[in-house]
């Protein structure tokens, strides 16, 4: 009896917070398509790119698992005051980005992120990569083995280091799920089919992929 | 008949010239998305990557005397398995699980119409 009169409210209170979490995401679908969102960003998955040209049609990234890509607390952030991710505009290999991404307002924001937060893809794995403060063979693979840092920036002893043509990871750690990443690493077509980085499937092993997801989580 | 022969022939004919320049447009167009983030839209081992920090220089396809010293069989290799192959930078990617043949067959026509050389042959 004691353990039901315990049990009781936090049941209420978990239905009453998935409820909200619902709702919110439902007004958060609402503002995303009347701020047109959408004129840049498919949220419909899956991916459907099959050309180079189907690539570079598309005016900004899906965002059709944003809710395994990113992290909350971040993307509310980011919303509400967007600064550049790539150093160059999407799809262009020598226009730097201009920056301007449309910004939203801090009511809008928290139930935005809520709805890109709800839009998941099933083939990532919670859990599967382990963070700690260093992983030595990620880094290695990705200043060394591999050409991780000659298209993407991140943040060195000094400052930061890398190329420009890809995302830059720099607040890599807070920005994405590690288990994305490596998901990412793991079938890199399910989510972008055609893409300007290269496939390291067959490549590295799963175990180096697990070290290089887990080596960007360390990314401030 | 003879019009219909005549026909066939100018097909047969100009067959290569056409297959010649959809392997050159489909080579650029994937030189462009690809290879230039390093190796320049122009293909002179200028991207956008090739920073103070990019720790080896792209190679520049247009240089004709040094694109004569590889053969198509190294390019492709460096193109499949990346710079360690032909102990060259990691910095050069291994494209090989990315890349079908048709696409890397396309590039190193491409490079070769860059260089405006054949290479090395054997």
């Amino acid at each position: 009896m004691k353990t039901g009169a315990s049990v009781f409210p936090a049941l209420v209170l978990l239905v009453m917070t998935s409820s909200l979490a619902r709702a919110d995401a439902a007004a958060g679908q609402a503002a995303f398509e009347s701020s047109g969102c959408q004129s840049c960003h498919y949220t419909q998955g899956p991916a459907t790119e099959k050309t180079i040209a189907d690539q570079l049609a598309k005016k900004g990234p899906e965002l059709w698992y944003a809710g395994s890509k990113f992290q909350r607390p971040w993307l509310e952030t980011w919303l509400a005051d967007p600064q550049p991710i790539r150093p160059m505009k999407f799809n262009s290999v020598m226009e730097p980005n201009p920056g301007g991404h449309a910004v939203l307002s801090a009511d809008q924001a928290g139930p935005v992120a809520d709805y890109l937060m709800s839009l998941r893809s099933d083939i990532v794995v919670d859990g599967a990569v382990k963070v700690k403060k260093k992983n030595l063979k990620g880094k290695l693979i990705f200043i060394k083995k591999m050409p991780c840092s000659g298209c993407h920036q991140f943040p060195t002893k000094k400052k930061f280091s890398g190329g420009l043509s890809g995302p830059s990871l720099i607040g890599a750690g807070e920005r994405l799920n590690p288990d994305w990443v490596l998901a990412y690493l793991r079938e890199p077509k399910v989510f972008k089919p055609v893409k300007m980085m290269p496939v390291f499937v067959g490549v590295l092993s799963d175990k180096d992929m697990k070290n290089v997801a887990a080596h960007v989580a360390t990314f401030k | 008949m003879t019009r219909v022969f005549l026909m066939a022939l100018l097909i047969v004919a100009l067959g290569p010239v056409f297959t010649g320049a959809a392997q050159a447009a489909d080579g650029k167009a994937l030189f462009g998305f690809y290879c230039a983030q390093c190796h320049g839209t122009e293909g002179e081992g200028d991207g956008p990557n090739v920073t103070g920090d990019f720790p080896v220089d792209p190679r520049n396809f247009t240089e004709t005397a040094e694109m004569e010293k590889i053969s198509d069989a190294d390019i492709r290799n460096v193109i499949i398995d990346g710079g360690p192959i032909a102990d060259k930078s990691p910095m050069m990617p291994p494209w090989g699980k990315t890349l079908t043949d048709a696409e890397i067959e396309a590039l190193v026509g491409y490079l070769r119409q860059l260089c405006n050389c054949t290479g090395k042959t054997g």
